[in-house]
């Protein structure tokens, strides 16, 4: 009994706690999951994030002359699980902390995060190709010492051949320079 | 012809009608936002209870198929009606002595129940399952906080009746108790009388359904009950009729047990009373609804037919022993 | 101002909201609970409370995809509900179907039958997102009254 007395005293004394949001401001946790966001720098269009997306919110479609393909986020049907931002192997996907999703209905369907990605063709042969982001070339021929710039607008096949003759060079650099010495 | 008019007058301005009202509505805006504040809120703004009134002026009113439509729609009224004229019968002690000064503490008493009867009127009217639970629970509790009312009302009545005709007696009239408690001293400084003050503290949350005993109109379990096919300006004078008890049953708390005044001058009495009536509120209702949950409806009646009427019972023995 | 204008400007303080659970997994409900339990949200500073009874309801918010068992029942209690009312969708089931989209009982989204109003997508939303679409509701039933544009 004087146990809730106290309780109840003491709130009246601290007074109200309550955030003053929406006509102020209010906390965001630092883990919050936001909007999702995706940076078109670094999609190569794997098809990982639709495989993993729970709830089905991520398409990508080739355009129709197959110059590139366009990737999306519909916002009202993510459940914000993050498992896109997990299995991302390129760190594309992104969770902000922006929660500010209340709309009004008809705008239910502008409610999409959409990028449109051409495809650039192959300095070597012309093939259409989506070219690798440059850290992930860098982190792909960290051990050898290919050049990541000189093979970036390659297509797979070029850049193979274009790699493999690098590293026969150097090692015949290397060899050269081991018998001078 | 003038005493009818002056009658009318009293039902419909003041005390009852629109003071009542404008006080009713300002207590159930202080209890909502002290409720608040208990709770660590905010809380809806002071004249809340005039802004919800306004918005259900302008909902559209639904009337179920298969209700009885007469009553659905006579039952708000009639309980509107009960409140106003039952508030007129409230004396202020040192402003107004009261529509009525001979057995009008009866009157009281049978006025009392019509918000609840209208209730379940109305709730029986609107046929609907929930409102029938609603209907069964709210007679039940009526049973039950009635009872000790009486046993209050008695004790009240026979202490100042016995005090004034010297033997065996009994003053039902408000007013003459108000004035013998003014030479005599309050009876809730009474030590014979503390049982039956705190038996009405008790009776104050059940015949308002406020929070431990909010049975009948349970809006998590049989959503809302009686009420639940009411809407706009139906429902509108329900809340009326509510904000209407409140100052009827408070007045008639303060009348009962602390009916001093502290100046000759009426408006000064009229602050003072409304202050009184506030701190009974905060106490019995306000206090109590912040901390507690709800009681099942035997748990209830259990309650109610053994704690206050054991107290009402005790003061009662104590006036007749004394 | 007409008096009928004035009491209009007025209602809009006073939003009563009713919820009803179209076959939601509870996560949105216990979200909408904490806006009126815990301090911190609040949700009766704005003159709101939580109703039982669908007759006393202006703004519905509407939980989960509609599973094909509840469809006709939350369709009877939204037609219950008295006009003006605006209609929440909380959630991303009741907006899209979120992860139960295309799924053998689900007859959602609810706006193939209900007019929606507000979206507030999340799985489940924020409080605040919720206090949000109960501000964003209210500038709508002033629409809907005729006072604003």
């Amino acid at each position: 009994m004087a146990g809730f007395l106290k309780v109840l005293f003491r709130n009246l004394l601290e007074g109200p706690c309550t955030d003053p949001y929406p006509f102020g401001k209010t906390f965001s946790p630092p883990s919050i999951r936001g909007k999702v966001l995706i940076n078109p720098e670094l999609c190569m269009g794997c098809g990982m994030c639709v495989y993993s997306c729970t709830a089905k919110a991520i398409n990508i479609t080739p355009l129709s002359d197959a110059s590139g393909y366009t990737i999306t986020v519909w916002r009202n049907t993510c459940c914000l699980c993050a498992s896109c931002k997990h299995y991302c192997p390129m760190g594309a996907m992104s969770i902000s902390d922006d929660w500010h999703l209340a709309h009004a209905a008809d705008e239910k369907y502008a409610l999409v995060e959409r990028h449109t990605i051409k495809f650039t063709p192959c300095s070597n042969c012309g093939a259409m190709i989506r070219p690798l982001p440059l850290p992930m070339l860098k982190r792909l021929y960290a051990a050898s010492d290919v050049d990541p710039e000189k093979i970036r607008s390659l297509c797979p096949k070029c850049r193979q051949i274009e790699a493999a003759s690098q590293i026969v060079q150097n090692s015949g650099a290397d060899a050269a320079k081991a018998e001078n010495s | 012809m003038t005493d009818t008019l002056l009658g009318i007058m009293h039902m419909c301005i003041f005390p009852g009608g629109l003071f009542a009202l404008a006080i009713g509505f300002l207590f159930k805006g202080i209890d909502r936002r002290v409720e608040a504040r208990l709770q660590r809120r905010v809380g809806p703004p002071l004249l809340q209870p005039w802004i919800d009134a306004a918005k259900l002026l302008t909902k559209e009113t639904m009337i179920p198929k298969t209700a009885c439509r007469q009553a659905f729609l006579l039952a708000p009224v009639f309980g509107f009606t009960g409140m106003a004229v039952c508030a007129a019968f409230i004396p202020i002690a040192g402003v107004f002595d009261g529509l009525s000064n001979m057995g009008d503490l009866l009157v009281i008493f049978y006025l009392l129940p019509i918000p609840a009867i209208a209730i379940m009127l109305g709730g029986s009217a609107s046929s609907s399952p929930f409102s029938a639970i609603g209907f069964s629970r709210e007679m039940l509790m009526m049973l039950a906080y009635e009872t000790p009312l009486l046993m209050i009302l008695l004790s009240v009545a026979m202490l100042v009746g016995k005090s004034i005709a010297g033997t065996w007696g009994a003053e039902f009239s408000l007013l003459k108790i108000v004035l013998w408690q003014q030479e005599n001293g309050s009876l809730g400084l009474n030590p014979s009388m503390i049982p039956a003050f705190i038996a009405y503290l008790i009776f104050l949350p059940g015949t308002m359904g406020a929070i431990p005993f909010d049975i009948p109109e349970a809006e998590t379990e049989i959503i809302e009950g009686p009420l639940l096919e009411y809407g706009g300006p139906l429902l509108a004078l329900f809340q009326i009729t509510s904000a209407l008890k409140t100052f009827v049953v408070l007045g008639l708390g303060v009348a009962l047990f602390f009916p001093g005044v502290i100046s000759q001058w009426w408006p000064i009495n009229l602050i003072w009373f409304i202050v009184k009536c506030l701190v009974l509120m905060l106490i019995s209702l306000t206090l109590v609804k912040s901390a507690t949950g709800r009681f099942r409806i035997d748990q209830a009646f259990r309650f109610y037919i053994t704690v206050p009427m054991a107290l009402a019972l005790c003061s009662l023995i104590l006036v007749w022993v004394i | 101002m007409s008096l009928d204008t004035m009491l209009k400007k007025l209602s809009v303080s006073s939003p009563w909201l009713f919820r009803i659970n179209a076959g939601s997994c509870n996560g949105c409900d216990v979200e909408l609970a904490t806006t009126a339990c815990i301090p911190r949200y609040d949700v009766e500073r704005f003159g709101c409370k939580y109703c039982g009874s669908p007759r006393h309801a202006d703004i519905v918010l509407i939980t989960g995809p509609l599973t094909a068992r509840m469809r006709d029942r939350v369709l009877r209690v939204w037609h219950d509900i008295p006009e003006p009312k605006v209609t929440v969708a909380v959630g991303v089931c009741p907006i899209s179907g979120g992860v139960f989209r295309e799924g053998y009982s689900i007859r959602g989204p609810i706006d193939r039958y209900i007019p929606v109003d507000v979206n507030v997508p999340g799985c489940p939303p924020r409080p605040q997102a919720i206090l949000e679409s109960v501000v964003l509701a209210r500038s709508i039933w002033l629409k809907k009254l005729g006072l604003e544009k």
